[in-house]
C-alpha cells in the first residue's frame, strides 16, 4: 500500500516512524516496550530453554536405549528428567505462547498499537529471564531440582534432599510465577480494552478468545502454585510444618495445591494451541471456521472446567471414592467442549479446499496427536484403569501425545505460518514439509511404543532396567524415534534461520489470511497500523471494503493518530470508541526491576533475609521512579495542530 | 475472499456509527488532558473503565486466590487432626484482631470519597483522605506486628502444623497492608504535583486495593480466631 500514498498521507506516516522510534542497537532492546520486539526476546529465550530440554530429553533416551546402562549417573538421572519437565512447561510453551505469540499477534490481530501495559509487558520478560537463569544455574553448579516437576513432599523435604536442589524449584518457580501472572493480566486487559473500533465480542478472532481463556486460567491458577512453594520454602528453611505428619500437617496438602494449579496449567498450554490452529485452518481451507461462536465458548469452558478436575491426578493416593468418582466425572465432562473443537476443524477442513502447505499439516498433525492423547486421556479418567497404569510409562506417553504433539506442533505450525509476517520473507515450503513428516514420525516412534512399555509395568522415572523386564527393545525403538523427532526440530529451525536471510522477500498478506494482521505491512512498523482499522466482521481481511476505507482514511489523515504515542481504547463488549490512550515510550525500569528481583531471589535462596528486604526497598524505590515518567509526557503531541475526528465522512 | 456485510460499526443504542455518514466522533484523549480539570473531564466522558482499573481488578483476582489457597488449606489441615489447635496451644484472643480488623475495614471509607475527589478534579481533599487513610493503615500494621511478635515468643510457628498456618495466613496478610500502605505513601507523593487522568486511575485503583484487602481482612479475621468461636 505503500506505494500509492500521496504526500499528506505520506507526512502522517513520517511522523508515526518519528513519534514510535526507539533507541537503536542494545540499549534499544533493553529499554524497549514495543510488544513485537518484547515478543521475538521472547521468542529467542524460549528457543534456547527449548535446545536446553530437548538435550536433556536426548541424554534421558539415551540413558535408557537398552537395559544396564551407565551414560548418566542416578543423581545426574534425577536432575535431568526434573530439569527437562520445568524447563517444558516453565520456560518453553507457556513463555513461547503467551509471551511469545501473545504478545506480537494478540495487538496486531485486535489493530492496537501496543500491549494494554507496555512497561509491565518488558517486566514480564526480564522476570521470566531472570527464573530461567536463577533454574540454570542451578543445573550448571550440579543442584538442580530432582524431585520430579511436581516435586512431591516428603521426598522433597528437608529431611530426605537437605541441598539446595528443591529451594531452587520453590524460588524458581514463585520467582517464574510472577511473569506468567504479569503477562496474563497485560493480554486480558489488552483483549478486553485495547480492540479495534467495531471489533466487538462476537467479531474478535478465535485465536484471542483462545488466549483469552489461557490468560484467565493463569491469573486464578498460579496463585496455588506459589502457596504451595511458599509452604515448602518456609518448611525447609524455617522449620515450619506444613507438610510434616509429625507436628499435624500433610504431605497431601502439596498434592492438593499442586494441582489445582496443575491441571489448569494443561489447559494454559493447550489452549494457545487450539487458538493458533483456529488460525491457520480458515486461511489454507479458504473458508470461515464452522461453529464460530461454539468454538469460542468451548474455549472458555475448557478452561472453566480446568479447574475442577485436579484430583484425577491423585486416584491412587487412597482418597474416598465417592471423591474420586465426582472428579473422574468431572474430567470426562471435558471431552464434550474438547470434541466441539475437534469436530469444527475437521469439519471446516473437509468442507474447505484445504491447500496443504506446511502450516496447514503441522495442524493436521496436532489434530490426529490431540484425539490420540484424548482417548488415551478418558482412560485414565476411569479410575480403575488409572490405578493400574498409575506412574507408569503409560501416563508418559499420554501426557506427551498431547503437550508435544497437541501443543508444541501447532507452535511449530504457527512458527511457519507468521514467519513470512514477522520477517518479511518466505520459509522453503518443501524443506518445511519435510521437516512436518520427520516430526509428525519421530512423535509417533518415540512416544507411541510408551503405552505399550507402560500397560507392560515400566515405571515412569526409573533410572534403569534388567534385562530381563523384555522392555529393551521398545525403549532402543522409542531412542531411536526421539533422534528423528530431534533431526526433524533441528530443520525447522536451520529451515527458519537460512530462510531469515535468503528467503524469497514478500508482501504483507502472502497467504490472503483473514486476521488484520496480515493487513500491515511485513515486518509490521513499530506502530503496528498508520491508521487505526476499523472492523465489520470476524474475518476483517476478508473484508475489502473496510481495508479500502482504511486506505482512505488515511489518505484524509483520519484515525492516524499521530500526536504522540497513542493508540484508542474500545469499550469492553461492543468495542466502540472510547478514548485515545497515550501509551509509555521506551524505558529502562522495567529491566531493572527484573534484576532487582533475580537478586533479591537469589538472597533468599541463600537465607540472607535482610539483604532480600533490602532488595525489596530497592525495588519500590524503583517502581516510584518509573511512575514518575507518565505516559502524558509523549513525545512531540505539541506541535501538531487540532487533532482530525477519528472515524468520519472522508473530506471531499 | 470478500463478503457482503452490513456496513458501519454497531453502538450499544443500537444506532449505527457509519463509517463515512458524516458523523465525526472526537473521543476523549487522556493523553492530552492536562491539570485537575482536563482529568476530570476524562473521567466524565468514558463509558469504559479505564485500563488501570481493569489491571489492579486482575491482580486482585490473583491476590484473592492466593487468600483462598491459604484460608483453604488452615482447614484442610484443621480437618485432618482431631485437636486444633493442638493440646497446650493457648486459643487466639477474638476482641483484640476484632476491633483492630474494623478499623482496618472503616480506611475503606475515606479510601472511596479519596477516589471521588480525584475523579471530580479535586487534588487537595484526595491527598488528605488518602493521608488519612494511610495513618490509620499504618497505625493497624504497626498494633499488628507488634501483637504478631508478642504473639511470636509465646508460640513458635516451628512447634506444630497449626501454629505455621497460623503464623502464615496473618503474616501473609500483613505484607498485604504494608503494600497498601507504600501505595499510599507513593500516591501521596505522587500527588504532590498535583492531578492527570493517569493519577486518578492510580487513585482509584489503590482504593480499589484497599476495598479488596479490607474484605479479606475479615475472612482472614474469622479464619484465625475460629478455635474460639
Amino acid at each position: 500500500m505503500g506505494a500509492t500514498l500521496s504526500p499528506p498521507a505520506l507526512e502522517q506516516v513520517d511522523r508515526l516512524e518519528r513519534v514510535w522510534a526507539e533507541r537503536r542497537g542494545l540499549l534499544g532492546w533493553l529499554t524497549t516496550t514495543d510488544h513485537k520486539r518484547i515478543g521475538l526476546m521472547y521468542f529467542f529465550t524460549s528457543l534456547a530453554f527449548l535446545a536446553a530440554g530437548g538435550t536433556e530429553a536426548l541424554l534421558i533416551r539415551t540413558q535408557l536405549i537398552g537395559p544396564n546402562q551407565k551414560v548418566l549417573t542416578p543423581e545426574a538421572y534425577d536432575q535431568l528428567f526434573t530439569m527437562h519437565g520445568i524447563t517444558m512447561i516453565f520456560l518453553v510453551v507457556i513463555p513461547m505462547t503467551t509471551g511469545a505469540f501473545g504478545n506480537y499477534l494478540v495487538p496486531l490481530m485486535i489493530g492496537a498499537r501496543d500491549m494494554a501495559f507496555p512497561r509491565m509487558n518488558a517486566v514480564s520478560f526480564w522476570v521470566f529471564l531472570g527464573s530461567g537463569i536463577f533454574l540454570y544455574v542451578a543445573l550448571a553448579t550440579g543442584q538442580a531440582p530432582n524431585a520430579g516437576w511436581f516435586d512431591y513432599v516428603p521426598l522433597a523435604s528437608k529431611q530426605y534432599d537437605p541441598g539446595l536442589n528443591i529451594d531452587f524449584y520453590g524460588y524458581g518457580l514463585i520467582f517464574n510465577g510472577i511473569a506468567s501472572t504479569a503477562t496474563a493480566i497485560n493480554i486480558v486487559v489488552t483483549i478486553f480494552k485495547l480492540r479495534a473500533p467495531g471489533m466487538s465480542l462476537n467479531r474478535m478472532p478465535l485465536f484471542c478468545f483462545a488466549f483469552l481463556a489461557a490468560a484467565f486460567s493463569l491469573i486464578f491458577a498460579l496463585p496455588s502454585l506459589t502457596l504451595a512453594c511458599l509452604f515448602l520454602e518456609l518448611d525447609r528453611q524455617l522449620g515450619f510444618h506444613f507438610y510434616d505428619v509429625a507436628f499435624g500437617g500433610d504431605p497431601l496438602l502439596w498434592q492438593n495445591l499442586f494441582w489445582i494449579f496443575g491441571h489448569p496449567e494443561v489447559y494454559i498450554i493447550i489452549l494457545p494451541a487450539f487458538g493458533i490452529a483456529t488460525s491457520i485452518i480458515p486461511t489454507f481451507v479458504h473458508r470461515r471456521m464452522v461453529l464460530f461462536p461454539l468454538v469460542a465458548l468451548a474455549e472458555l469452558l475448557v478452561a472453566f472446567l480446568g479447574f475442577g478436575v485436579w484430583v484425577h491426578h491423585m486416584f491412587a493416593v487412597g482418597l474416598a471414592t465417592e471423591i474420586t468418582i465426582y472428579f473422574a466425572a468431572a474430567s470426562m465432562i471435558i471431552v464434550i467442549p474438547s470434541a466441539i473443537q475437534i469436530f469444527s476443524w475437521i469439519t471446516t477442513i473437509l468442507t474447505g479446499t484445504p491447500e496443504f502447505k506446511t502450516p496447514l499439516l503441522w495442524v493436521i498433525g496436532f489434530i490426529v496427536f490431540f484425539i490420540i492423547g484424548g482417548l488415551s486421556g478418558i482412560t485414565l479418567a476411569a479410575i480403575p484403569f488409572d490405578q493400574q497404569v498409575n506412574a507408569s510409562y503409560y501416563v508418559v506417553a499420554h501426557f506427551h501425545f498431547v503437550i508435544f504433539g497437541g501443543a508444541v506442533f501447532p507452535i511449530l505450525g504457527g512458527m511457519y505460518y507468521w514467519f513470512p509476517k514477522v520477517t518479511g520473507r518466505m520459509y522453503y515450503e518443501r524443506v518445511g514439509q519435510l521437516s512436518f513428516w520427520l516430526s509428525f514420525v519421530g512423535t509417533w516412534v518415540t512416544f507411541f511404543p510408551m503405552h505399550i512399555v507402560g500397560i507392560d509395568g515400566m515405571p515412569r522415572r526409573i533410572y534403569t532396567y534388567a534385562p530381563s523386564t523384555g522392555w529393551g527393545p521398545l525403549n532402543e525403538l522409542e531412542t531411536i524415534g526421539a533422534y528423528v523427532l530431534a533431526s526433524g526440530l533441528l530443520l525447522v529451525i536451520l529451515n527458519l534461520a537460512v530462510s531469515l536471510f535468503r528467503g524469497e522477500r514478500v508482501g504483507a498478506d502472502p497467504w490472503e489470511g483473514d486476521t488484520l494482521e496480515w493487513s500491515t505491512p511485513s515486518p509490521p512498523p513499530a506502530y503496528n497500523y498508520a491508521v487505526i482499522p476499523t472492523v465489520t466482521s470476524a474475518y476483517p481481511m476478508w473484508d475489502e471494503r473496510d481495508r479500502r476505507r482504511d486506505r482512505e482514511r488515511l489518505e484524509h489523515g483520519q484515525g492516524v493518530l499521530a500526536r504522540g504515542h497513542e493508540t484508542p481504547a474500545s469499550t469492553v463488549q461492543d468495542a466502540e470508541l472510547d478514548e485515545v490512550l497515550a501509551m509509555p515510550p521506551y524505558s529502562i525500569w522495567p529491566a531493572l526491576v527484573g534484576l532487582a528481583l533475580l537478586i533479591g531471589f537469589v538472597m533468599l535462596l541463600l537465607a540472607h533475609y535482610l539483604i532480600a528486604a533490602g532488595v525489596g526497598g530497592l525495588l519500590a524505590a524503583l517502581l516510584l521512579a518509573w511512575h514518575a515518567h507518565e505516559p502524558t509526557q509523549a513525545r512531540g503531541d505539541a506541535a501538531a495542530g487540532p487533532s482530525p475526528p477519528l472515524v468520519g465522512e472522508p473530506a471531499p | 475472499m470478500s463478503e457482503t456485510l452490513p456496513e458501519g460499526i454497531p453502538r450499544r443504542d443500537g444506532s449505527e456509527l457509519r463509517v463515512g455518514s458524516g458523523l465525526a466522533l472526537q473521543p476523549a484523549r487522556a493523553g492530552l488532558a492536562r491539570g485537575a480539570g482536563g482529568a476530570a473531564r476524562i473521567a466524565a466522558g468514558r463509558k469504559a473503565q479505564p485500563n488501570g482499573i481493569w489491571g489492579m481488578a486482575l491482580f486482585l483476582c490473583a491476590e484473592t486466590m492466593l487468600f483462598v489457597g491459604v484460608i483453604g488449606s488452615y482447614f484442610y489441615l484443621d480437618f485432618r487432626v482431631s485437636r486444633w489447635p493442638p493440646p497446650g496451644v493457648k486459643l487466639p484472643a477474638t476482641l483484640d484482631p476484632s476491633v483492630l480488623t474494623a478499623v482496618l475495614v472503616a480506611t475503606s471509607v475515606p479510601m472511596a470519597l479519596a477516589a471521588r475527589r480525584a475523579r471530580a478534579g479535586l487534588p487537595g481533599p484526595t491527598v488528605r483522605l488518602i493521608a488519612v487513610a494511610a495513618f490509620v493503615q499504618a497505625g493497624y500494621l504497626a498494633f499488628q506486628l507488634h501483637q504478631f511478635v508478642a504473639e511470636l515468643h509465646t508460640l513458635s510457628p516451628r512447634s506444630s502444623a497449626y501454629a505455621s498456618a497460623y503464623f502464615t495466613l496473618l503474616g501473609l496478610h500483613h505484607a498485604h497492608v504494608l503494600l497498601g500502605v507504600l501505595f499510599d505513601l507513593g500516591l501521596l507523593f505522587w500527588l504532590r504535583s498535583g492531578l492527570s487522568a493517569y493519577r486518578v486511575t492510580g487513585v482509584r485503583a489503590v482504593a480499589l486495593y484497599w476495598h479488596v484487602i479490607n474484605a479479606i481482612a475479615v475472612a482472614v479475621l474469622l479464619t484465625s480466631i475460629s478455635p474460639s468461636l
